[in-house]
């Protein structure tokens, strides 16, 4: 594996910003201070490949150059961390994809958090279903749940679990964070808990969870859904309003024609003012009238 | 005769008169009269982002549109924005900065969006769930699944919605782009080797980004969890805002997609490239850097009847070395021309304002813009794959490549979701 030297020496490579002095043959324009021109792809590979090549321990020796602060101080390390990101995502290199997926999880650990942060975002670009339980530690985290949350909805396979098994702990933003993907990921398994969070206490937990169900098209959700879409004349109403019509269009499209109408005749029968004409058109529209 | 009431609104108006079954008495100042404009003509408006474009964006309403705007409602996440434009309106003019309050209004019917493009989808989608009528800064989206879900909600609540941008109404007026469109939407031409390709103007270095730049302490009046919005929280640096947040994958996408909508909303109508997707995209670039918009030299786009969208930035490498070829009739066999012959007519395009008092889609409605900015976006996912990739057309998605599908539908902060 390179010495811990010929990895920084490796890293230096990159080619500095812009200065008024930069030279850089494949620049057809002004170069502009402190912009990004970067290096060929060619260029690129051979910096990164060696580092892959040393293993977990050459990665690990990039992300120590990595700062808490990012104010481009350390710009080199970062870029060449996303480069073999994007580099092992390529055909053929799945065992670097693997290693560098491990080499990042194994770097998560004691890092500050900024760092961390950076670490779950290259995750999110190289990394399958085996690393979710390493970014799942994540989810209840004040200042990286939401960084796992998108890392986990981005990879798909394993989020599921990790999501439901952080949510009876999660509070706060990271507890929506948890509903809103479910929802996403349309997690029937999860609709019981949805389903109680129609009537949660938290505005946007009630509407995020009616979306879900929206979204899962679950015929069994339609009562709590037109029960929930009499919010007041407010945000709240419009966007409970929202997951009825994507409930009666996700249940029309399953054939579950009766249950759809049920939706679309409430919406009708009950938007009379004219401030909600459209949504009662719509409604209307859908039922063939 | 039915006693009709004393003030009719636009809604009601325009439903009425669509529908008019009962006879209804109005006074004078509803039917408008010397010097009087008639409700039913006069549309509640909001401004939605107070920044750089943002009064270019609301007084286009009005000159360009030729709608009769009540100004109600400045919202800006940043208020001292906000208040500062709401000070060139009247008094029933308010401020906001929580878009949301803007749209749940019940006397706004048209709302005009010029905060960063990782709002406009969103903000779109609600205020037409709202019952409002957008108009919205370029570019449409931030990403290819928000032009979709923008698409739904346009046919969903029967809303109009534009993007401001408007080379495709230029483009409709030629007869021999109309002629162009006719051949390739007529279904005559199985297989083209047409290309076209636009040689720069998409401010590659201007916005490519920079890449030094330390946190900072939030202003007072700036809402920064708002402002980041789906995007992720990340700490607050000027340059992110105002302008030169177009340097990050985060609000925008570089100059590509500052001014790609631009370029290609006229071609795209006359290669009828906002009915279908590109199959297969290509670009020549360097690595994607993790936050910046960074450089890039070219992207193709293939079509599946064979037809070529190049894009050069004529500021970084070698140009493609491909040429722009159009196609005409006396291309054509004789089939093919009888084919086209037979064909309709491209269909008449209208304007923002007209399309909102007669409810027909605007020219440059949520379909048809989505398919034009989705070649930026498309572009954009190739560079920050460094690779090609293919695409289907018909589900929007990447083929066979899950990598190219993270970037097509991205992950979005709670509470904010397509």
């Amino acid at each position: 594996m390179p010495s811990s030297e010929e990895i920084k020496a490796l890293v230096a490579k990159i080619p500095e910003l812009d200065s008024k002095d930069t030279k850089n043959p494949l620049l057809k324009t002004r170069p502009s201070e402190g912009k990004l021109t970067g290096p060929t792809w060619d260029e690129a590979v051979k910096i990164v490949d060696p580092i892959i090549k040393g293993g977990k321990e050459a990665v690990a020796a990039v992300v120590d150059m990595l700062k808490e602060v990012d104010d481009g101080t350390d710009y080199k390390a970062r870029y060449v961390l996303h480069i073999l990101a994007q580099y092992v995502c390529r055909k053929g290199k799945d065992e670097e994809q693997s290693l560098l997926a491990d080499a990042l999880i194994a770097a998560l650990p004691g890092r500050a958090k900024p760092i961390q942060g950076f670490l779950i975002r290259q995750l999110q670009v190289c990394a399958d279903g085996k690393a979710a339980p390493a970014i799942g530690k994540f989810l209840l985290d004040k200042e990286l749940g939401a960084d796992a949350a998108a890392a986990l909805l981005a990879i798909k396979d394993g989020a599921v679990d990790q999501y439901r098994a952080a949510l009876p702990k999660a509070t706060g933003k990271n507890r929506l964070q948890l509903i809103q993907n479910l929802g996403v990921l349309k997690d029937t398994r999860s609709a019981g808990a949805m389903k109680q969070a129609v009537t949660d206490a938290d505005a946007l937990v009630r509407m995020a969870a009616a979306w879900g169900l929206a979204n899962m098209g679950d015929a069994s959700a339609v009562d709590a859904l037109i029960q929930a879409a009499d919010a007041k004349e407010t945000w709240e109403r419009a966007q409970m309003t929202k997951a009825c019509l994507v409930l009666a269009e996700n249940l029309q499209a399953a054939g579950k024609a009766d249950e759809s109408k049920k939706v679309y005749t409430y919406l009708r029968n009950t938007r009379k003012g004219e401030a909600e004409s459209y949504v009662r058109e719509a409604a209307a529209k859908a039922l063939g009238g | 005769m039915e006693q009709g009431k004393t003030q009719i609104s636009r809604r009601g108006f325009l439903k009425g008169s669509a529908a008019a079954a009962a006879f209804t008495i109005v006074q004078p100042h509803v039917l408008g009269g010397p010097d009087k404009v008639a409700p039913s003509d006069t549309f509640g408006a909001a401004l939605i982002g107070c920044g750089g474009r943002g009064g270019g964006t609301f007084s286009d309403l009005s000159r360009r549109h030729k709608l009769n705007i009540r100004p109600l409602a400045m919202c800006d996440v940043n208020l001292g924005r906000a208040q500062g434009y709401q000070k060139r309106f009247k008094g029933e003019c308010k401020v906001y900065q929580d878009f949301r309050r803007v749209v749940e209004r019940k006397d706004i019917d048209v709302v005009a969006i010029a905060t960063p493009p990782h709002w406009h989808a969103l903000i779109s989608i609600a205020a037409m769930e709202c019952g409002k009528d957008v108009l919205s800064e370029k570019p449409m989206t931030r990403f290819v699944a928000e032009g979709r879900a923008v698409a739904t909600a346009e046919k969903r609540y029967g809303r109009i919605f534009q993007v401001g941008t408007y080379g495709r109404e230029g483009y409709a007026q030629s007869a021999g782009h109309r002629a162009t469109r006719k051949i390739l939407l007529s279904g005559a031409v199985k297989k083209t080797d047409a290309c076209y390709v636009r040689p720069g103007g998409f401010k590659v270095k201007q916005w490519d980004g920079r890449i030094d730049q330390p946190p900072m302490p939030i202003p007072a009046d700036l809402d920064w969890d708002l402002y980041c919005g789906p995007s992720p929280l990340k700490p607050y640096t000027k340059r992110r805002t105002g302008g030169t947040h177009r340097d990050y994958w985060d609000y925008e996408g570089g100059g590509l997609a500052d001014m790609g909508q631009h370029h290609l909303m006229g071609p795209a109508y006359a290669f009828g490239l906002d009915k279908t997707h590109p199959v297969e995209i290509e670009t020549y670039a360097p690595p994607a850097h993790p936050e910046c918009a960074g450089m890039w030299g070219w992207s193709k786009l293939k079509y599946a009847n064979g037809f070529t969208l190049v894009l050069e930035s004529r500021e970084w490498g070698e140009p493609s070395g491909m040429k722009s070829k159009s196609i005409k009739l006396e291309d054509l066999s004789e089939q093919q021309r009888k084919i086209v012959d037979a064909a309709p007519e491209p269909e008449k395009e209208i304007g923002f304002g007209e399309a909102v008092k007669t409810r027909q889609p605007a020219s440059g409605n949520a379909e048809v813009s989505h398919h034009i900015v989705c070649l930026m976006h498309l572009t954009n996912v190739s560079i920050r794959l460094g690779r090609s990739f293919k695409f289907d057309p018909v589900t929007e998605r990447a083929v066979g490549d899950e990598e190219a599908n993270r970037l097509i539908d991205q992950p979005m902060r709670a509470p904010w979701h397509l």
